[in-house]
């Protein structure tokens, strides 16, 4: 039984002439007690859903769709009739800040007013339920004569969950509840809310950029960006497996999720709703050019999941099934790849993770055309796997573990460059000069004549991987097969081409095969994680859940020797 | 842009390399220039016999009265023509088998193999003299039988170094971005394999200038080009040749001329290596 059912809710907001559309066609319901998460960038329009569901908007603002609460549709009430609904059974936690609480008046007096006006009580039993509330959201009695500004943040934060949850709404919002609160604070924020949720069972829509305290708090998520949700689900699924490029980037760009991984965050800005096309799609790294025409509309991948995007969601980019690679020695046959099933999506960095001898590089020379598969298939951007790949534009390319190996010693920088490019003849001498020196650029090496004109025996270790590097991004590849590019670095060189290889990464959105044996640093640059043991993948999952709870005893026996503890 | 590539070379050669350049380049001058530098004729009698070195004679005379200045010099076009025709033949023939052999592997490799194995077993001067015998003794035959004889050891070589060299991660990655069999060979196993080559190649030229003189020795030279190997042929029938003094120059000069040869060539043979190879050209 829904409480809460919100149909193609739009708002528009029209500042002096202007038509901003925060909010397009959102719908979603919410049953009794359920929680729900709202994230997104600032500006997706996050609090304008919060303000529209209170109805605190509709005056300057443009209002489309419906709201119904319990049967009554919100949207087209009365500013009277509405006033009734708000606090008694819809409430909202407003953003911390100083400015939400009146200045002049005291904790006691704030957290009496919403009382006062909507339940009508007065005097002792006025008195009574404050003090039991500032009890319930742990605020000792002494506080009821403090001013707003001598609170601390987390105590406002009590304040003003005291207040929403005054006259016991049946739906709670919300907004930001832990931002501007340092650990402690947050984590008591995070479980006050927990326990009230529990002990009253009301509903929650919590709108907060904290993955942790989302993942914690609510059962379902819905991702909002421009507006419009692009992907809606059960919390736990999305947050292990996003189907949407912008999810997944949110993921990516929050620390308090996954605190080991490198930060990045999605590249350009954020657009506004209303525009004609996906709203994601300049910032996206598998859009088309029909993603700019069209608006894609909310459609089921799974019972439970909901995604926006033309292209089905994230898009696997290539797909191995039953890969194979024997070699035959004298008396036995060696399995070095014994059966594998892979799949490597849009822009993603899956690492390929295990001891040496467990057949990593071998999939990696299989994906990279330099040795033949004994069997099984592969299947790159839904077509069939050929040599052509690693020849053209937009195909897979491989950088190898060594570079002294990988490029010719006598072959000068802009002849290595420039090999790939002439053997396939891609562009002409203009434009084959032009890349090479922007990608030289690209990968922060000198791009002047003298740096070109040097030979490759004459660079360090570090210079002639970036140059391998510089060969593969040269020709535009979609996939990047990394083996074991830094294992033959100093650290400092490897912290380097890392950071530069990622941000390359996360800047292009080429998706990455990054295999290495060095855990640490898979732990930091990785979205998803193989395990691979003996030619086989023994356990696979977001780089997340395997370094914090893996499953495997192989996966922990590798965790334990390189982080020194058993998880 | 040639003169500047000569000066280049130049610069990087070792006193060394420069001194066996300086030699290589007179005798080329002495083959070529033969008729001008010289003042007597080299195949008939012009003097008193076995005169020594001075006046007319700048060398001197053989028992025929033959001025040997005048023979070297044109002896110096025989051995040159030997040495460098039986060089390219055998190092070019020797380096497409070892790259054939070595490139594309299989049967093809095996069955080159065993035969630079018989090569190797069959025993070079009988079977030369034979050939020899055989085809007549004409400057081209001899060329052609040396440099039957001598193309296993390129072959061996630069197979071993395309086998190492096709493992290689660059040669590897320029096959995946499409690079041909063409293309790999002449971008990459070609600069490689020159320097071992250009060595390999110097001491084929001298190995097939003391080769000719052996076989001149035997008198299976051409007997119409008298190169040094015949002179030296010559005077060691001479009979107690000794006993007297006219090795000193009969003998003395053109073994010191096929010394220079074979000295200057491997001077430069080892300058050419170090600088064909940029590593070693700049470390």
């Amino acid at each position: 039984m829904s409480i809460l059912d919100v149909n193609k809710l739009g708002v528009i907001y029209k500042p002096a002439g202007q038509h901003v559309q925060a909010l397009e066609d959102v719908s979603f319901s919410l049953t009794a007690g359920e929680t729900l998460g709202i994230i997104g960038e600032s500006g997706s329009g996050k609090t304008t859903l919060a303000l529209a569901l209170m109805g605190l908007l509709g005056k300057k603002e443009q209002l489309e769709g419906k709201v119904v609460y319990a049967g009554a549709e919100l949207l087209s009430l009365e500013e009277s009739r509405r006033h009734t609904y708000r606090w008694k059974h819809i409430a909202m936690v407003f953003q911390n800040s100083l400015e939400v609480l009146n200045p002049v008046l005291n904790v006691g007096e704030q957290v009496a007013e919403p009382l006062a006006r909507h339940l009508d009580l007065k005097g002792r039993e006025l008195e009574a339920r404050v003090e039991e509330l500032l009890y319930l959201v742990g605020l000792e009695r002494s506080w009821k004569t403090a001013y707003p500004h001598q609170l601390s943040g987390g105590m406002r934060q009590r304040v003003l969950l005291a207040m929403a949850l005054s006259c016991r709404p049946e739906l709670l919002l919300v907004d930001e509840p832990t931002t501007s609160l340092d650990p402690i604070a947050r984590r008591e924020i995070v479980e006050l809310l927990e326990s009230l949720q529990r002990e009253y069972g009301f509903s929650l829509v919590l709108i907060s950029h904290d993955l942790a305290c989302i993942s914690r708090l609510t059962r379902r998520l819905l991702v909002l960006y421009g507006g419009r949700i692009v992907e809606a689900g059960l919390t736990e699924e999305i947050v292990e497996d996003p189907l949407h490029p912008y999810t997944r980037g949110l993921i990516n760009a929050s620390p308090n999720y996954f605190a080991f991984r490198d930060l990045w965050g999605i590249p350009g800005e954020p657009a506004g709703g209303g525009a004609a096309g996906c709203a994601f799609a300049s910032r996206c790294v598998q859009s088309q050019e029909g993603c700019h025409a069209e608006t894609p509309a909310l459609q089921h991948l799974s019972p439970s999941r909901q995604v926006a995007c033309r292209r089905g969601g994230i898009m696997t980019m290539l797909a191995a099934s039953g890969l194979c690679k024997e070699y035959h020695l004298k008396k036995r046959t060696l399995k070095a790849v014994n059966g594998i099933d892979l799949e490597v999506k849009h822009g993603e960095v899956l690492g390929l993770v295990g001891e040496t001898g467990s057949g990593k590089s071998t999939v990696a020379q299989i994906l990279g055309r330099m040795v033949k598969p004994s069997a099984g298939q592969i299947i790159f951007q839904g077509k069939p796997f050929n040599g052509e790949l690693t020849r053209r534009e937009k195909g897979i390319q491989l950088v190898m573990q060594d570079p002294f190996a990988s490029t010719s010693h006598r072959f000068t920088v802009e002849q290595t460059l420039r090999e790939p490019l002439e053997i396939n003849k891609v562009g002409g001498r203009e434009e084959r000069q032009e890349r090479v020196l922007e990608t030289l650029t690209r990968v922060q090496l000198p791009a002047d004549d003298k740096f070109l004109n040097r030979y490759c025996f004459e660079l360090s270790g570090g210079q002639r991987q970036r140059l391998a590097i510089a060969r593969a991004l040269v020709m535009k590849p979609a996939l990047l097969l990394a083996d074991e590019i830094t294992s033959m670095l100093d650290p400092s060189t490897q912290a380097n081409l890392m950071r530069l290889l990622k941000g390359l990464q996360n800047e292009e959105g080429f998706a990455m095969l990054f295999i290495t044996h060095d855990l640490d640093l898979a732990r930091k640059i990785a979205d998803r994680i193989m395990v691979m043991q003996y030619g086989a993948v023994v356990e696979q999952g977001s780089s997340h859940r395997i370094f914090t709870q893996p499953c495997c005893c192989h996966t922990k026996d590798l965790l334990a020797a390189a982080f020194g503890h058993s998880h | 842009m040639f003169l500047l590539k000569i000066s280049k070379i130049w610069q990087e050669l070792t006193a060394f390399g420069r001194v066996g350049l300086v030699i290589l380049l007179l005798l080329i001058f002495m083959a070529v220039a033969a008729p001008y530098i010289t003042w007597q004729p080299h195949n008939i009698s012009s003097g008193p016999s076995l005169k020594p070195p001075g006046g007319a004679h700048l060398l001197g005379t053989d028992e025929l009265g033959v001025d040997l200045w005048s023979q070297i010099c044109y002896g110096a076009r025989v051995s040159l023509i030997v040495g460098l025709g039986t060089a390219l033949l055998a190092g070019l023939g020797g380096a497409i088998v070892g790259t054939f052999a070595g490139y594309r592997g299989g049967w093809t490799e095996r069955v080159l193999m065993r035969l630079i194995d018989i090569m190797i077993v069959m025993p070079d001067l009988p079977v030369m003299v034979i050939l020899a015998a055989f085809f007549g003794s004409s400057l081209r035959n001899i060329i052609i039988v040396l440099a039957l004889f001598s193309w296993s050891h390129p072959a061996r070589i630069v197979r071993a170094q395309v086998l190492a060299l096709k493992e290689q991660g660059y040669i590897k990655m320029a096959r995946i971005y499409g690079g041909g069999d063409l293309y790999i060979i002449f971008k990459h196993l070609l600069p490689e394999l020159i320097p071992i080559l250009a060595v390999s190649m110097i001491r084929l030229a001298g190995m097939a200038i003391v080769t000719e003189a052996g076989l001149s020795f035997l008198g299976l030279g051409d007997p119409t080009s008298r190169s040094w190997g015949l002179i030296i042929n010559h005077a060691l029938n001479f009979s107690g040749i000794y006993f007297t003094p006219f090795w000193k120059w009969w003998l003395f000069y053109p073994w010191l001329f096929l010394t220079l040869l074979i000295t200057a060539l491997a001077l430069l043979g080892r300058d050419l290596e170090r600088i064909a190879d940029p590593r070693v050209a700049k470390g």
